[in-house]
């Protein structure tokens, strides 16, 4: 039986293997240097092709939808850039659970406006919410918006600056010390997007990966004045199991100094009348040792790899509990350098990793867009 | 009456729920009928609660009668609480003792008290020989807290236990000593069983889940059941693995019976490395450890041509099935194609052995 399941598992695998290798074989070459990233690759694949050849490999797309990505990754490295970043904003940004969303170029965007952008978006916050109150009106509005830029949170020097915008309390009395609270923070960002940069023109910002924590409600308002103002569009970026999979074996291959947390998988199970989930927590250590034995391209991820790494604890997980693995949904995946959720949830825990997790979502955001 | 009873008969009335105000009152069986009558239940709860507790104080409630109605309270919400099973077990020669029920009250009450001084102990008799206990913890010089109680049902004449999970360890081992010493036993465990449906432990205990076996199985054999069902769907289509279809119900129905499940939410495996166990001090759980040739759990995988053939070490890992009917959520795994029938022992297990924690090691 154990065969059966490592059989069916290999011929899906190798099917979309084969058909990811047509679409990205120009591209499949090693990659030399080290500050070339996955997305070029993408970014190549985008440029080169003729708008015939485009549409042909849209097709080809969407015939295998879950495959946004070229069949390797670099491991994710510490960035330099980073370390401009101010410490204090990087803590503030960790350790959140940030819903994901993508977000299309924003048209005549300039960072000399954050002032401005500040006072408007002040304004249009208090006005819809004045809209459903009849009542008690400026209660609730006491706020003030905050733009402000992550100085440094980027993965090459082309990537735009990103940007925080902050909701914010204002304290009742202005004799009052207290810090003002954050009710909502939202930031865009765009760390080793070239692959979107160069499709764009000059009066549009590429900021693709937007992260909001806070009320839904003021996610939506928020939306929408930038979607007015900038004529751009947000849409909930869901992570399938595919790409699930991919970040657990990206994680899983950080050195870690220290681990703070298990490797933890969980599967939903699709039985009726009950539901199941399964949690499947491993050692840090036996992880990173199994993903040793699996690894074997210096510095980078294949998918080949990612699927071995996949098979090798599903059949673990079969062998004791005669459950298929592969006949369940990924819905979560969690290690000590970031945890994702399947519907587009993400906490990233790891300070060292943070630029490279930022990558892979900021890939999967212009893969959205595109 | 006390102003802390007061009150605590108000906290007590808030937390039932309008629909069962009149259930739970009347099944405290304190007020009167007719003083159940002048209750205007169409009030919001909070005046409610005070006019049940000007009653109460009509009548001089005491700390006994409010703790009274905080465990009809428990009975009625049982499924809030998470239950714990102790089993107990007598020594040699220990086995005909005559067991009398007054006598076991009062000698368990009696080592509380002596060993706390300040504690309350309430006993409230329930259906099937069982007693519910209520315990207000405190200690030589605090008065003992009537919020945080540890609720205890037992069952007379058996060596079982049922005790609400309660964040006060401590006391934990004056309570076993309390319950062995009063149902004269000589020992007690706490088995690796969890849940929040009592009744369901209460029946995984004592073997009483497939006891509706005869009622619920119907005379028609499976063969003639499943041909009743094809007569729903277009004649034309046939079913090519009908013949492992059946193989698989067949399996499922020996395996789980036929029965409705005793309902389970989680069980939990955790493998472990020889060496760590040893490391880990020993405790009463690992007296009923788990010796099945099929816990080998080092990491083989032939998958992709030995890459791992090296590998032999132990996966330290820890994993959680999770569903609001647990073990009717296995029963369909095989039917539905994403587990194998029959089903790891691991899993089937779970009931006969009066397990949902279990703790692997390598061999």
């Amino acid at each position: 039986m154990r065969s059966a399941l490592g059989g069916g598992l290999g011929l899906r695998l190798e099917l979309h293997f084969s058909a990811m290798q047509k679409t990205m074989d120009p591209y499949d070459a090693p990659e030399s240097t080290p500050r070339q990233h996955p997305s070029c690759s993408l970014k190549e694949y985008f440029l080169a092709a003729t708008p015939l050849q485009r549409r042909l490999e849209s097709v080809r797309k969407q015939a295998t939808s879950f495959v946004p990505t070229p069949p390797r990754r670099r491991i994710p490295q510490r960035s330099q850039l980073q370390e401009d970043v101010d410490p204090q904003k990087v803590a503030f940004l960790l350790h959140k659970q940030w819903t994901l969303y993508s977000l299309t170029p924003l048209y005549k965007f300039s960072y000399t406006n954050l002032k401005e952008y500040s006072r408007l978006l002040s304004a249009f916050i208090t006005a819809e919410k004045q809209k459903g109150l009849a009542v008690e009106v400026g209660e609730d509005c006491n706020i003030k918006v905050v733009f402000s830029t992550l100085l440094g949170m980027k993965g090459t020097q082309s990537d735009p600056e990103a940007v925080l915008v902050q909701i914010l309390s204002k304290p009742q009395l202005p004799s009052e010390d207290r810090e003002a609270k954050a009710l909502w923070t939202g930031w865009f960002c765009c760390v080793f997007g070239d692959g979107l940069l160069e499709t764009v023109s000059e009066d549009f910002t590429c900021l693709p990966l937007f992260l909001a924590n806070g009320a839904e409600s003021n996610t939506a308002i928020i939306g929408t004045w930038f979607q007015k103002t900038f004529d751009c569009y947000f849409s909930p970026l869901a992570i399938n199991a595919f790409n699930l999979s991919w970040m657990a074996a990206m994680w899983t291959a950080c050195k870690m100094d220290r681990y703070v947390a298990a490797t933890e998988f969980l599967w939903s199970v699709p039985c009726s009348p009950q539901s199941l989930d399964i949690s499947y927590a491993i050692h840090p250590e036996d992880a990173k040792a199994l993903w040793d034995s699996v690894h074997r391209t210096p510095g980078e991820v294949t998918q080949e790899e990612v699927d071995l790494f996949m098979d090798c604890l599903s059949s673990h997980f079969y062998r004791h509990f005669r459950i298929h693995l592969s006949a369940t949904r990924l819905v979560r995946v969690s290690t000590s350098v970031a945890s994702a959720h399947t519907d587009g949830k993400i906490k990233i825990i790891c300070h060292k990793y943070l630029i490279g997790v930022l990558a892979y979502l900021t890939e999967l955001a212009i893969f959205q867009i595109e | 009456m006390d102003e802390t009873i007061a009150e605590f008969i108000r906290r007590t009335i808030l937390k039932i729920p309008m629909s069962e105000m009149m259930t739970v009152l009347e099944a405290w069986n304190f007020l009167s009928e007719s003083q159940l009558q002048t209750l205007n239940l169409r009030q919001r709860k909070d005046s409610l609660a005070q006019s049940v507790v000007l009653l109460c104080e009509e009548k001089c409630a005491s700390l006994s009668d409010a703790a009274l109605l905080d465990i009809v309270c428990t009975q009625v919400h049982r499924h809030q609480k998470i239950w714990d099973v102790y089993q107990m077990s007598k020594g040699p020669g220990e086995d005909l003792d005559l067991f009398d029920i007054e006598q076991f009250k009062s000698s368990f009450k009696k080592i509380l008290q002596r060993a706390l001084r300040n504690v309350t102990v309430s006993f409230r008799d329930a259906e099937e020989n069982a007693v519910w206990i209520r315990i207000a913890w405190g200690t030589q010089y605090t008065k003992p807290n009537q919020y945080k109680p540890t609720y205890v049902v037992y069952y007379s004449h058996t060596p079982y236990a049922f005790t609400s999970s309660s964040r006060l360890k401590s006391n934990i081992p004056l309570l076993g000593q309390a319950l062995t010493v009063a149902s004269k036993h000589h020992q007690i465990v706490k088995m690796d069983l969890r849940s929040r449906y009592l009744d369901s432990l209460k029946a995984i205990v004592f073997k009483q889940y497939n006891q509706n076996f005869e009622i619920h199985n119907p005379t028609a054999p499976l063969q003639e059941r499943s041909v009743g069902l094809d007569i729903n769907t277009d004649s034309r289509i046939i079913h090519e693995n009908a013949v492992e279809k059946d193989k698989v119900q067949r399996i499922t129905q020996e395996t789980f019976g036929d029965y409705p499940q005793p309902r389970l939410e989680f069980a939990q495996y955790k493998f472990w490395k020889a060496a760590m166990l040893t490391t880990t001090p020993q405790t009463p759980t690992q007296s009923l450890q788990f010796h099945n040739r099929f816990l080998e759990t080092k990491f083989k995988s032939d998958l992709n041509g030995g890459i791992l053939a090296d590998r032999e070490e132990p996966l330290r890992c820890l994993i959680k099935f999770s569903s609001p009917h647990l073990l009717e959520a296995l029963k369909s795994l095989a039917p539905a194609g994403i587990a194998d029938a029959p089903l790891s022992p691991l899993l089937t297990c779970i009931p006969s052995r009066g397990m949902n924690y279990f703790k692997i090691r390598d061999k």
